[in-house]
């Protein structure tokens, strides 16, 4: 069995690792019954001590249905040896009955005992926190500090009746029954089965009992005589059946307190009662049955009432605490006063006299926080998936970058090409530059192909002089500059060359011979369709003083007196700056 | 009572959340990081391929042009005059000699025609030739095909001016710009 430590003396991480440890250990997140009070709980045992016996019984809360219990005996209440033995049969037992938890009841009727609160705190208002007090620090509260806190234990018990002088008293029981509990809180511990423990004192539950089972007649004030084998309990009420003094006898190895008479006159006389009811609830095996005898002939104008509580199979007719303690009267039963409302409602009656000690109960998370522990579980699977989905995001994000082709790029290589592109585009701006400044734009030998083509041989013309010259248009600012052609041929036309002249002077017959030049020379200079250049032409024929008309048979081609025409030629080609053929001023390095 | 609840809250709740909200932040950091870095790469990247595909364009079409810019760069690197006068003699050695003879060859370094308007250093180189058409024309063809960066800008073809004694052979008087490198 895992040994568990006060979390006090644990750093934050020990804490929180404990808390885990009870989280995966124990069914503490899962079963609610370990923070429910036994009473609450489907499956309880009551155990009954009065002195001489002790009764044990099942109680199945959701059937309301008792069965008998386990046979314990006193010693094993008692004696460490056998309480282990004990509690395993119990838990045994109430495996038998598939129940998820148990809660164990143990009703205290072997002793009884008040004692009484300082005088000082006799104010109504303040019974919370006496009660707390009485639970937590009784000698605080305690009128008489002799008594032992750690044998004894101290409970509150209000006097809600006007009149009764204070505002209650404190019902104090031995703690002998103490290890039995703890055993059998333990042993659940170590199953992992709750076990919830909650010691009652008898008679209280007897006197809450007295509301459903009691005869109290309204506006008559009535005493409830509490027959236990060792003790009676005496319990006074007013008119409003509110109480106003409880008190014990002892009955000292006798079967009934020896001055119960004597003790009932002075408490009479002590409250002002006048003739109260009297009932007699027997709890006990062998007590005196004469007692309502005697009390009939002590007291005759009373009224002397024996209370039978009814107790179903399975539970002890003499002992009906159980029964009152597990099952709640019809409604409106227990407010028949405002005594009986408050012992149930506020269970004053109901009060663990043997509850787990604090520094043990601390040892385990609340409720709220092994709930909080379990949702935690949860929370921390999501915040895994999570965190899961987002390595998943990124090792995919990263995955997908680095497969990119830019990602292993060499940033250096940039440069590399840069400077590659820039050997190449200034190769190519030289290159082009020099394709350009190199165009066949302007040759001798085409230009006198062109005089071939425009008379070719024994056409009638005799060619006096030819000159060509090329001039660069002056466009300042511009990145190529446009350039012109010019041919200028004199000389002398029979009359056969002068419709050659003729068509010559055409711009039609000028561009034919352009284009046939430029097919036949393949210089592109001359072909006339680019549209960024023009042609003119403009050709003069005047006739020749020197003519002399002499028979065919006597001329010669040389002889210029045998040609009856003068005529000059102009031909003016352009060439503009957009020409693919203008030249680029800028110079290349 | 609650002796637990600080302890569970600290290590079941604010702990993990801590760890949590730390992976989650480490994650979120690599990863912008990572994105910012890829980014610049990218950036870079595209830069690259960009100039990569330029310059693939580039070589395709320089490689075509690199032996005539080669040649053409041998060409330059000779003296224009000198070069039309060691070309003239070559083309002189597969002519006639009584069809083709140089008179008079000038050489000015002075701007002029087409450079007078360009920036690239050029030179005027004037001959005169005496010659038949024909011939001529083969040697203006050999000789401008030989020397592309002879632009002529002038060229002015008379007869023989003695009209007592014709001949065949003409004056030719060629000025031309020469491109210098």
């Amino acid at each position: 069995m895992v040994t568990f430590q006060h979390p006090a003396s644990l750093n934050a991480l020990e804490r929180y690792q404990q808390a885990r440890s009870m989280l995966r250990h124990s069914t503490r997140a899962a079963n609610p019954a370990w923070y429910q009070a036994a009473l609450d709980l489907d499956l309880q045992l009551h155990i009954r001590v009065d002195g001489p016996s002790v009764a044990s019984c099942f109680f199945e809360r959701r059937k309301e249905q008792w069965t008998k219990g386990p046979v314990i005996t006193e010693a094993e209440l008692r004696d460490a040896a056998n309480m282990e033995t004990c509690a395993a049969e119990i838990l045994r037992q109430a495996r038998l009955f598939n129940a998820s938890a148990l809660g164990v009841i143990i009703h205290l009727a072997d002793e009884f005992a008040t004692s009484e609160l300082k005088p000082a705190l006799d104010n109504p208002a303040a019974l919370p926190d006496l009660r707390e007090a009485a639970v937590q620090k009784p000698a605080t509260i305690l009128d008489d500090s002799s008594i032992p806190p750690d044998q004894n234990s101290w409970r509150v018990l209000p006097y809600p009746a006007q009149g009764s002088g204070v505002i209650g008293t404190t019902i104090t029981l031995t703690r002998k029954y103490a290890p039995f509990l703890t055993t059998l809180r333990q042993t659940g511990e170590a199953h992992n089965f709750p076990i919830i423990t909650h010691a009652l004192s008898a008679p209280l539950v007897a006197v809450m009992g007295l509301a459903q089972y009691a005869p109290l007649v309204p506006g008559k004030a009535a005493v409830a005589i509490l027959q236990y084998p060792w003790f009676s309990v005496l319990a006074f009420f007013n008119e409003h059946a509110d109480l106003l003094l409880i008190r014990t006898l002892q009955h000292r190895h006798l079967r009934q307190a020896p001055n119960l008479r004597h003790a009932l006159t002075t408490t009479y006389a002590s409250l002002e009662l006048i003739d109260p009811d009297l009932f007699i609830l027997s709890l006990g095996l062998d007590l005196d049955s004469g007692l309502h005898r005697d009390l009939c002939q002590a007291f005759p104008l009373s009224r002397v009432s024996i209370v039978a509580v009814p107790t179903p199979d399975g539970v002890p007719t003499c002992c009906p605490e159980p029964v009152i303690a597990a099952t709640a009267p019809p409604k409106g039963e227990a407010a028949r006063s405002l005594t009986f409302g408050i012992l149930r409602d506020e269970k004053w009656a109901l009060q663990d006299f043997l509850s787990t000690p604090k520094e043990i109960s601390e040892v385990y998370p609340t409720r709220a926080e092994m709930q909080l522990l379990r949702g935690l579980r949860l929370a921390r699977f999501g915040l895994c998936v999570l965190g899961v989905l987002i390595l998943a995001w990124f090792a995919l994000g990263i995955v997908d970058i680095v497969r990119s082709a830019a990602w292993t790029f060499v940033p250096s290589q940039v440069e590399v090409i840069k400077g590659r592109l820039n050997n190449l585009t200034t190769e190519r701006q030289k290159s082009l530059h020099w394709d350009n400044l190199l165009e066949d734009r302007s040759k001798a030998w085409t230009s006198m192909e062109l005089l071939s083509h425009l008379f070719p041989e024994r056409c009638g013309i005799l060619v006096k002089s030819f000159a060509h010259s090329v001039r660069a248009d002056s466009a300042p600012g511009q990145a190529k500059i446009g350039f012109v052609k010019e041919w200028k041929i004199t000389g002398l036309a029979r009359d056969e060359a002068l419709d050659r002249l003729n068509t010559l002077n055409t711009q039609e017959g000028i561009t034919s011979q352009f284009h046939e030049l430029a097919r036949a020379t393949g210089n592109p200079a001359f072909n006339p369709a680019v549209r960024t250049r023009s042609l003119a032409v403009n050709i003069r024929t005047q006739e020749n003083n020197t003519f002399k008309s002499l028979p065919v048979e006597e001329t010669f081609d040389t002889d210029e007196s045998s040609y009856p025409f003068n005529f000059d030629l102009t031909i003016t080609q352009r060439f503009e700056g957009t020409d693919p053929m203008a030249i680029n001023v800028s110079k290349v390095n | 009572m609650n002796l637990y609840r600080q302890s569970i809250a600290l290590f079941g709740i604010v702990l993990p959340v801590l760890v949590c909200a730390l992976l989650i932040a480490v994650c979120f950091t690599l990863k912008s990081r990572a994105l910012a870095s890829l980014e610049n790469k990218q950036t870079l990247f595209k830069s690259y391929e960009t100039n990569r595909l330029k310059v693939l364009e580039i070589e395709t079409k320089i490689l075509l042009q690199r032996p005539h810019i080669k040649h053409w760069t041998e060409l330059l690197a000779e003296e224009s005059s000198s070069a039309v006068n060691t070309h003239l003699r070559a083309i002189a050695e597969t002519l006639p000699g009584k069809e083709f003879q140089k008179t008079a060859f000038e050489r000015s370094t002075g701007k002029g025609g087409f450079g007078s308007a360009v920036a690239q250093p050029s030179s005027q180189l004037r001959i005169v030739f005496r010659g038949t058409f024909r011939t001529m024309q083969r040697a203006f063809l050999e000789l401008e095909s030989r020397m592309p960066q002879l632009q002529l800008q002038e060229l002015r073809i008379d007869p023989n001016p003695n009209q007592q004694n014709p001949s065949p052979l003409l004056n030719f008087q060629v000025n031309y710009t020469a491109w210098e490198n």
